[in-house]
């Protein structure tokens, strides 16, 4: 890139964010266009391309699929039986109904794509919101911080979780015992906050009609194949990578679009184009602009020249390069998509770690698997920062985008400004919290 | 779900639209023939990194200019690729860094006296193009009371720096010998070569070209200190790519293997303008590529193996001006002359 390439694409990312926060441009169209400044200045090559598709893909196709699946389901009316059910165990109470909320989202998270688990649980928060009389905008906000803090429950729980936990070989059952915890933690911080972050909804209190009754399913064979297939990949998500033929999550979204699309046209229901006129595409739009953005910036040299600072500023003073690490990409994840950020720094932390001489050169390579102990605050505070500083803004994570994109799609849009009164407290809670795991790991191991 | 209002429809029609030509914009942007080399010649400007200052390879004289055989390796790749040899930003990197910012794309091509092993070959993504020096570890003892042969050396103390190649060597050469030792781990060439003439150990292990170069330093003159016969490794230096772009790699390789031919062919320098006009010689001719062949299938400016030879001369120029007789080291070219001569310098035909 040149310097004025450079000067270019740090223009966009801080002209799309602006644009952003005072609600000047719509967010879709306000990234498009951002897309297409990149390329007139010939920021964009090829190979960018293959590596905007290699970061995004997956995240898109786990999506669209289900955004797929999800709408299929509607016909046969499951989402107003489970609703009801829900609302029926609230007994009326806000409170009861955003602590089930935690509940409900938070060991789905912990083991299914966020966004595809807030897809799949919208329409049952929506009408537990409706039926109770409250502004469902809290509700979905919460959906997706939830969904967004479980990932650190598990090595599975988010993309970005995953690809840190990858980078140093750590298998499931390390992470449980190692990081489950501050994840845990994370989630749970949640409960002293939304007395005060949500003080309507919480001090809710509405009288259910005695007779309430979850309604009957509707469309019995549509019903019967969708549940099979939902199930089919739920199963897929959680053991499809132990297949002799190794199916990824994305691979297993995309299936599961195929399969409910030929679902809906066998059963005749209603027809295919309906189906697909009703996915969120302007979401899907500007998540794919926010990689090729992310990769503009990658591509301008600011992570290596981050990772370069690292060594120079700290040399080997691993409790300072983590607290960096957690902070800067806490807040760098709040404003870009976390998985491009944190596949860019887990190649930035390995290169510092190899110059800090804290591990050695093997490290970085994919097959080294000897890592020292001594470096696993580091990663994890890499894995804090990437998963929970997305909670701050509404483009921080994709599940903040999909919650945002549904709340618009019934009427009540979700401006940028807004979204920060319960993000931004809650990231400041969970980064302290992450701080003070990292802290103990440093010490403790 | 909401049913949908006809104008929510036309919406979602038109944003899926969009979708597809955002998808179609992307895969339409120019396709390069080589990322590296694309970026190299629309900047004009090659990125290369070096070492923090080791005589004969990569250093900076008083004046400021970069000099050595990999100073000169990156000045003929940047003559071939942007046509002008000075085009070249030299990153000066600490050992542990090297790789690093090669991976992450902060230089371009590292020409560091880095030894070319399957482990970095095959396990850090890296590619070598090709081997500039061929190097070999030994040992520097001081001339009075030193060991005078590698067995002399068991239970000495020998300075060796940290996470390299010649830590490992030294390991595995006396340990398979049952021969006990202490080795002073230090931070860098020029850490050891301080500890050893402090006195802090009895030798200095490292390339044998490191250690006539440390030599040139030491306190009281060179001529205190031999450098001993025998070396425990293959030492293959040579430039280092990231793997991933092959158009690179080649174009590399064949600058390297340019100054090679150039000086089986008796091409130097000096008389390259003359050599150019000897339009009889066909295959003198192909091999400076004067159709511009070759350069159309590397994908630079036709011209380049004048460019090459021009800016920094053949192979044994650029030898004897860093490393050999034109140099202060005054190192043999040993393993590194010409096949013709009995080393392993070779150059696949340029046909």
């Amino acid at each position: 890139m040149t310097d004025f390439q450079i000067i270019v694409t740090v223009v966009v990312a801080v002209s799309l964010v602006v644009v952003l926060i005072f609600d000047w441009l719509d967010m879709t169209v306000a990234g498009l266009l951002a897309v297409i400044v990149l390329i007139v200045f010939d920021i964009l090559s090829r190979q960018d391309v293959l590596s905007v598709v290699d970061a995004g893909g997956g995240v898109l196709a786990l999506l669209l699929g289900g955004m797929v699946v999800a709408r299929t389901l509607v016909p046969t009316g499951i989402f107003d039986y489970v609703g009801v059910r829900f609302l029926v165990l609230t007994r009326g109470s806000g409170k009861r109904f955003l602590l089930g909320l935690i509940l409900l989202i938070a060991p789905v998270c912990a083991f299914l794509p966020n966004a595809t688990a807030v897809l799949l649980l919208a329409p049952v928060i929506l009408r537990v919101a409706m039926a109770l009389n409250i502004d469902f905008v809290g509700p979905m906000i919460l959906t997706a911080i939830i969904s967004n803090s479980a990932g650190m429950l598990t090595l599975v729980g988010d993309p970005a979780t995953f690809i840190v936990g990858s980078a140093m070989n750590m298998t499931f059952v390390e992470f449980i015992r190692r990081v489950s915890l501050g994840g845990l933690l994370t989630v749970l911080v949640l409960i002293p906050l939304l007395p005060r972050l949500m003080r309507d909804t919480w001090n809710v209190q509405r009288d259910l009609p005695a007779d309430l009754a979850p309604p009957r399913l509707k469309e019995p064979v549509l019903g019967a194949f969708a549940l099979l297939l939902l199930g089919s990949m739920i199963l897929l998500f959680l053991f499809g990578e132990d297949l002799p033929t190794r199916i990824v999550p994305p691979a297993v979204s995309i299936i599961a679009c195929a399969v409910a699309l030929l679902i809906v046209y066998a059963v005749k229901v209603e027809p295919v184009q309906k189906v697909l006129a009703d996915i969120d595409w302007k979401t899907l739009i500007f998540i794919t602009s926010m990689f090729v953005l992310v990769q503009a910036l990658i591509k301008a040299g600011f992570m290596q020249t981050a990772g370069n600072g690292l060594y120079e500023q700290f040399g080997v003073n691993r409790l300072g390069v983590a607290f960096t690490l957690l902070f800067g990409i806490g807040l760098l994840s709040g404003v870009l998509p976390n998985i491009p950020l944190v596949a860019a720094s887990t190649l930035m932390i390995k290169g510092y770690l190899v110059t800090a001489q804290l591990v050695p050169e093997e490290a970085l390579g994919v097959g080294f698997d000897t890592w020292p102990i001594t470096t696993l605050p580091v990663f994890v505070a890499m894995m804090f920062g990437g998963t929970l500083g997305g909670n701050a803004t509404l483009i921080g994570a994709s599940a903040n985008i999909v919650s945002g994109g549904i709340c618009a799609a019934h009427g009540k849009p979700v401006r940028f400004v807004a979204f920060l009164r319960y993000g931004v407290p809650v990231t400041l809670a969970q980064i302290t919290i992450g701080a003070i795991y990292v802290l103990a790991l440093y010490y403790l191991i | 779900m909401t049913a949908l209002t006809p104008r929510t429809a036309t919406w979602r029609r038109l944003w899926a639209v969009s979708l597809i030509g955002l998808g179609l914009g992307l895969a339409v942007v120019e396709a390069h023939a080589g990322e590296t080399l694309a970026r190299v010649q629309t900047l004009r400007l090659l990125r290369c990194g070096v070492s923090d200052g080791r005589i004969g390879f990569s250093y900076q004289d008083a004046k400021g200019r970069w000099a050595g055989l990999d100073v000169d390796f990156c000045r003929a790749v940047a003559a071939a690729a942007v046509g002008d040899a000075d085009r070249v930003r030299f990153s000066s990197l600490i050992t542990t860094a090297r790789f690093p910012a090669l991976r992450s794309n902060e230089i371009d091509v590292l020409a560091r006296n880095t030894s070319w092993t399957i482990r970095r070959e095959a396990g850090l993504g890296l590619q070598f193009a090709g081997v500039l020096y061929y190097d070999g570890q030994s040992f520097m003892v001081r001339r009075k009371g030193g060991a005078q042969s590698l067995a002399g050396l068991k239970g000495a103390k020998i300075c060796v720096v940290r996470t390299t190649t010649t830590e490992q060597n030294l390991a595995d050469y006396f340990n398979s010998r049952g021969w006990k030792y202490q080795a002073v781990v230090v931070e860098s060439l020029d850490e050891a070569a301080k500890a050893f003439f402090a006195g802090r150990c009895v030798a200095h292990t490292a390339d044998r070209s490191a250690l006539a170069a440390a030599r040139l330093n030491a306190p009281g003159g060179p001529g205190g200190y031999i450098i001993l016969a025998g070396q425990i490794s293959k030492e293959p230096l040579g430039p280092v790519v990231k793997r991933g772009d092959e158009e690179w790699l080649t174009l590399l390789r064949w600058t390297l293997f340019a100054t090679i031919e150039a000086e089986e062919q008796g091409v130097t320098s000096k008389n390259i303008s003359v050599k150019a006009s000897e339009k009889q010689d066909v295959k003198l001719m192909r091999f400076l590529d004067a159709n511009g062949d070759f350069a159309k299938l590397l994908g630079v400016k036709p011209g380049w193996v004048i460019r090459v030879l021009t800016a920094v001369g053949n192979y044994g120029e650029m030898f004897e001006r860093n490393l050999g007789r034109g140099s202060a080291l005054k190192l043999d070219r040993g393993p590194n002359r010409l096949w013709t001569q009995g080393g392993l310098m070779y150059s696949p035909p340029f046909q």
